[in-house]
Order: structure tokens, then C-alpha cells, then sequence
């Protein structure tokens, strides 16, 4: 009887897991040939963070609700940043105010699944701070904070628009990150991706964000080096 | 040798006239503009001669206008993207890949009103090239072809590798006007009423195709002795010939173009099928049977308007028959008194009923001619509303209880529309 039921849940898992929608999370460009190592800077980063449930955050971070939003979202960049200089030693950065004034725009990843960014123009090569052009530029779109998110419910454009309540937990602290790896000198996306990162809650101070801040920047590395076409 | 040395040399020389790294389809206008887009000064593409190329290698092109798209080469914003365009193409480029994105470029794409951007820039010893039309904001073919010092060589290369395919003439504003307010053919309405008179013939026969011919073979090979006596007579197919031409009259029509009836009247002539061995006939001059039938039926059909002059509509019937068997006999003129088999012969039921069903097919051309091809099943049994009486089993059989016929029918057809 026992194993029968086993085949049965596992007849239904396999059936269950058939029809869903498979998400394509990356999405590389053919010329993509190699994983950058230096002649790359970072853009966006300082306006990339939103904290999701900040009254949550608050209370378990002892911050004001007032100011919550703003000291941990420039505390992320401050973070994020340095822990992409640990991975990327010789990293520039691209002043915001460069990237500010382009337009957004949406980059498909997935028939389902669309990012939405700012991107350099085409024909025109960004400079960093220090007015040098870049190899690579990695731009992060967007970083969310929050607990138990999922990347479905954000970036899948059928689900974005769903208004079921959904049960609030805290599980884990989650971090959704969609980001681009830029050829400045082609002037095109040669790697997009969005990540989820995840940290079990034990007690939340700000030492776990930092951690889920490192998770992040580990994942964007491995997924960079491992979205290279052969 | 030298010819096997030649035809390679074709071959390399074709190969080598243009690559073409991707070909959406696009529409090539007859007489129409083409702008060239160049802002590598390294290169000139002279209109006059370059419009003479297209003549040479497009017969259908007919005189078509060439000129250098100054406003793009001086803009700062088409300038970007020209520049990034010479070095993202390539031969794995894909249309996507090549897409304008900034809001100015892909609006000046966007009013170019059926004109082409042809796009030529140097690299490499080629001459990369892409062409545009308002349709999309990115190109609609992009390739290479090597490049010429002879400048007439290099624009008959562009000329046959992106220009070398059948043209449309461009329509005036006047007819854009029209045609954008006719009403689209494939969204008309269905009219309430379709009706039809016409004229058919066919053919008919016991043996349905495709299947086995032991099943008729009794009835069909059997003969008439002595006016009467057959070995069986559950079928008229063992009196009289099977397989006959018909002529056939009909009226019909269907509401909403999906549900119909037609009324149908056939009539055929059939042989009795005498034994020329018996000298019981010697008396006999001509035996026959003319068969008259009248069906009402239920026409389902579909329409499509294949072309604005013709309509196809499919359909089935299902429906119901009398039959109706007029005897033509007579007895040779010196034979004074016909003999006691003649006075005694068979005599069939006064009338049959039978169902048919069948498919077929209407073509009506230009709204009212139309031809009607069918092909169906036909019966013929005894008048089953009879109520069984109680000796039933000791009745004689019913002569042709069950006579079952296939047909094909060609038609020609009036149609109208209420």
C-alpha cells in the first residue's frame, strides 16, 4: 500500500511538474564568449534596492519606519558594491547621473518573463567615474529585500498583476536581483539574468543583510562565468 | 577540365557576390524610393548608377528613385546608430539582435512610408549592408557583398543579392484611402438566404466502391425467366440493370450559410434483365422500367470565400425518397396475344421509400453560377409505417425490400441571395 501511494505522488509530481511553465531565469548573447575579469564597472547599484515589507524590517532592525527605507537601500548599495570589488578587484563604477537620464526600458528573457531596465544607448560607449571606457558594464535593474518572495511573482507578466492575498511569512530573507552584463563596446546585452537568493531567518539584525548582500554578489559572479556560450 | 575549372569559378564567383545573413520577407515596390544610408564616407554609392543596377537585375522594378538619405547621415541620433549597426552585424545577427532602440530612430523608421533604407557601410574588404522599410525598426534583410573597386561591379552585386525578388506597385493615396475603408471580404456577412436551381447529371450503380463484390454479385449476375422468376427478389437490382445514367432536377437553399434543404426529382431508365436463352421472351419487343424518385434532404454545408469570384461550400445531406417504377413493355407487333408468363410477370410496388445521404460540394463563381459536385448512398425498401399484420410471415416478400444504390452527380447550378 505504501509504495503504491509513492508511485501515485510521484506520478502527479511528474504530471504536476510537466505542465507548468518552465522559466528561462538567463538569457545570453550569442557573442558572449567569455566571463569578464577585469575592464568591467558597475552602474545602477546605488538605486537599484527596495525593501519589501519595511515596517517588518523595522521593527526587527530597531530602525525608525521613517527612515528605514532609505538607510538600508544605501547601506545595500554600500555593501553590494564592496562585495563586488572583493569578486572584481579592479571594478570602476559609471556615475548615476549617466545612467539616470536614458529611458527605461523592457528585455525579454523568457516568453513569460521580462526585465526591466535602463540601457546604455546604442553607438555610444559609457564612461566611469574616472573617464575611461569600460570593457564591460554589469548595470543591476533592480535589487528587491523582503522574506519568502518569489522571482515568479515579479517578473512573470502573467502573475505580476495577481491580487490574491497571499499569507505573509518569514522564513527567509529573500533578494531578487535583475541584472545585465553590457559589451560597452558593442553596445549590447551580452548576459541578463535574474536571481534569487535566499537566507534562512534565525534573528534578523544587519549582519544577515550583509550576508544576503554577499549571497548576491557571489551569484551574479558563478551566474556570469556559467552563462558564457560555448 | 577547363570547362570543370570554369564552372567552379561560377561557383566561387557566386558565392562570393553576397552573403545574406537573414531575409524577412519585405515588400520591393515597383517604381519605388530607395534611400541610401551611408555615413562611412569611405564609400560612395552613387544614386543615378546604382538605380541603373537595380534595372538591369530586377526586370519588374520598373523606375525606380535613388537617393542619398542626407537628413539620417547628419543626424546625431541615426549617426549612432549607423555607427553601432557596422559593427554589430554579423553573420549570426539576427533580426532582434539589430533592433533600433532609441525612441527618435525607431520613429524616423516608422514614417518612412513605404520607402527602402538601404544601409551600406565598409569593413573588411566587404560591404555590409541592411535594408529598412517602416514596417519594423529593425532591418528587413542583412548580408554582405564583397567588396569592388568597380564601383558598377559592387552596385550589380547589392543589386542582385537585395534586390532581386518580385515587386508590388505601390498603391496612390486615393486607393490606400478606398481600400482601408472596404469593408474585408473574410469578415462579410453571411446573407440570410442562399437558394439554387439546377440541373444534374449522374451515375449511379449497386456496387459502392470499396466493397467486397460478393455482396451484389447474386443480384447483379441474376436473370429473369419467364417474366418472373428470379433466385431472389429482395433487390430490383435482380430484375433490372444496376448501373444507369440519371438526370436529375433540384431546388435548394440554405439559411445563415450553414443549414439547408433541397428538394430533388431523378429519374433513370433500367433494362430488365431478360435470360436472352429463354424462348418465353421471343414474343417480347422492349421490357424496361423508367425510375422516378423525389427526396426532400438536410443540407449542412460551410462557406469559404476563396476568392472574391469564388465561394466553395462543402456540405452533407441527409435525407428521404420515393421512388416511383413506370413499367415500358410491349409485345412485337405480329404477336396477336402475349403469352400466360407476359399476362402473369412480375409487378413491383406501386412506390418505394428510402433514405439517402451522400457528400458533395458547391463552387459558386461570381456569386451566381455555380457547379455541384456529389456523390452519396440511395435506398429503397418497402413502406415500413405499414403496421405488421399477424400472418406477416406467411405474406409473399415484398419485390425489392431492399434495393441500395451509389451515385455521383455532376451539377450546374443558379444561384441568389436574399
Amino acid at each position: 500500500m505504501g509504495h503504491k501511494l509513492l508511485v501515485l505522488l510521484l506520478t502527479v509530481a511528474a504530471l504536476l511538474s510537466g505542465c507548468a511553465h518552465q522559466y528561462q531565469w538567463t538569457s545570453s548573447h550569442y557573442a558572449y564568449k567569455a566571463a569578464p575579469r577585469d575592464e568591467i564597472a558597475v552602474a545602477g547599484v546605488d538605486k537599484a534596492f527596495v525593501l519589501i515589507r519595511s515596517a517588518w524590517f523595522a521593527k526587527k532592525l530597531g530602525i525608525s519606519p521613517d527612515s528605514i527605507q532609505t538607510k538600508v537601500t544605501a547601506e545595500c548599495s554600500r555593501l553590494l558594491n564592496e562585495e563586488l570589488k572583493k569578486r572584481y578587484p579592479r571594478l570602476k563604477s559609471i556615475p548615476s547621473e549617466d545612467m539616470d537620464k536614458l529611458p527605461e526600458e523592457s528585455l525579454k528573457l523568457d516568453q513569460r518573463i521580462f526585465i526591466k531596465g535602463k540601457f546604455p544607448e546604442q553607438g555610444v560607449a559609457m564612461k566611469d567615474s574616472s573617464g575611461n571606457v569600460p570593457k564591460y558594464i554589469l548595470i543591476v535593474h533592480e535589487v528587491l529585500l523582503g522574506t519568502d518572495l518569489s522571482r515568479e511573482n515579479y517578473f512573470d507578466y502573467a502573475l505580476i498583476h495577481n491580487e490574491s492575498s497571499e499569507i505573509k511569512t518569514h522564513k527567509n530573507l529573500t533578494a531578487i536581483v535583475s541584472y545585465t552584463l553590457w559589451d560597452n563596446e558593442k553596445q549590447r546585452s551580452l548576459f541578463s539574468a535574474v536571481d534569487q537568493v535566499e537566507k534562512p531567518i534565525v534573528k534578523v539584525s544587519m549582519g544577515d543583510v550583509q550576508e544576503l548582500v554577499s549571497q548576491i554578489a557571489t551569484q551574479i559572479q558563478r551566474d556570469l562565468d556559467e552563462g558564457v556560450v560555448p | 577540365m577547363r570547362k570543370l575549372l570554369a564552372i567552379l569559378f561560377f561557383f566561387v564567383g557566386l558565392s562570393c557576390a553576397g552573403d545574406v545573413f537573414f531575409d524577412s520577407r519585405y515588400t520591393l515596390w515597383k517604381d519605388g524610393d530607395i534611400l541610401i544610408w551611408n555615413v562611412d564616407k569611405s564609400i560612395t554609392v552613387d544614386p543615378k548608377e546604382f538605380c541603373l543596377s537595380l534595372k538591369r537585375f530586377n526586370g519588374g522594378i520598373g523606375e525606380p528613385k535613388c537617393r542619398i538619405l542626407g537628413e539620417w547621415e547628419r543626424d546625431s541620433v541615426s549617426v549612432h546608430y549607423a555607427n553601432w549597426l557596422s559593427y554589430n552585424m554579423d553573420p549570426q545577427s539576427k533580426p532582434e539582435y539589430l533592433k533600433a532602440r532609441h525612441p527618435a530612430m525607431v520613429a524616423k523608421l516608422q514614417a518612412l512610408e513605404d520607402k527602402i533604407v538601404m544601409f551600406v557601410s565598409r569593413s573588411e574588404g566587404n560591404v555590409k549592408v541592411a535594408l529598412f522599410d517602416e514596417t519594423e525598426s529593425k532591418p528587413k534583410i542583412a548580408g554582405v557583398v564583397q567588396d569592388n573597386a568597380d564601383q558598377i561591379a559592387l552596385y550589380d552585386d547589392l543589386a542582385s543579392t537585395f534586390f532581386d525578388k518580385p515587386t508590388k506597385r505601390r498603391l496612390s493615396k486615393a486607393e490606400r484611402a478606398k481600400l482601408a475603408s472596404e469593408p474585408d471580404e473574410y469578415y462579410q456577412e453571411v446573407p440570410d438566404f442562399n437558394g439554387w436551381i439546377g440541373v444534374g447529371l449522374g451515375y449511379a450503380q449497386a456496387k459502392i466502391p470499396l466493397t467486397p463484390d460478393n455482396w451484389y454479385r447474386s443480384h447483379i449476375d441474376s436473370k429473369v425467366r419467364r417474366y418472373r422468376i428470379t433466385k431472389d427478389s429482395t433487390s430490383l437490382w435482380n430484375f433490372i440493370d444496376d448501373s444507369e445514367p440519371f438526370l436529375s432536377f433540384y431546388a435548394g437553399g440554405t439559411w445563415y450559410g450553414f443549414i439547408g434543404a433541397e428538394l430533388i426529382y431523378r429519374v433513370a431508365k433500367h433494362n430488365v434483365k431478360t435470360d436472352g436463352k429463354d424462348t418465353s421472351y421471343e414474343e417480347l419487343d422492349h421490357w424496361d422500367f423508367y425510375q422516378h424518385e423525389i427526396g426532400l434532404s438536410i443540407h449542412l454545408s460551410k462557406t469559404f470565400p476563396i476568392k472574391s469570384w469564388l465561394d466553395i461550400s462543402p456540405y452533407i445531406f441527409l435525407g428521404f425518397q420515393y421512388s416511383f417504377f413506370v413499367e415500358d413493355i410491349d409485345v412485337k407487333d405480329e404477336v396477336e396475344k402475349p403469352s400466360q408468363a407476359y399476362e402473369k410477370r412480375v409487378e413491383f410496388e406501386e412506390v418505394y421509400k428510402g433514405a439517402l445521404v451522400g457528400i458533395g460540394s458547391q463552387f459558386v463563381f461570381a456569386k451566381h453560377y455555380g457547379v455541384n459536385v456529389k456523390a452519396g448512398i440511395s435506398s429503397r425498401g418497402r413502406d415500413i409505417y405499414s403496421d405488421p399484420s399477424p400472418d406477416a410471415a406467411a405474406e409473399p416478400t415484398t419485390i425489392g425490400g431492399s434495393t441500395i444504390d451509389c451515385f455521383v452527380s455532376l451539377g450546374l447550378e443558379y444561384h441568389w441571395v436574399l
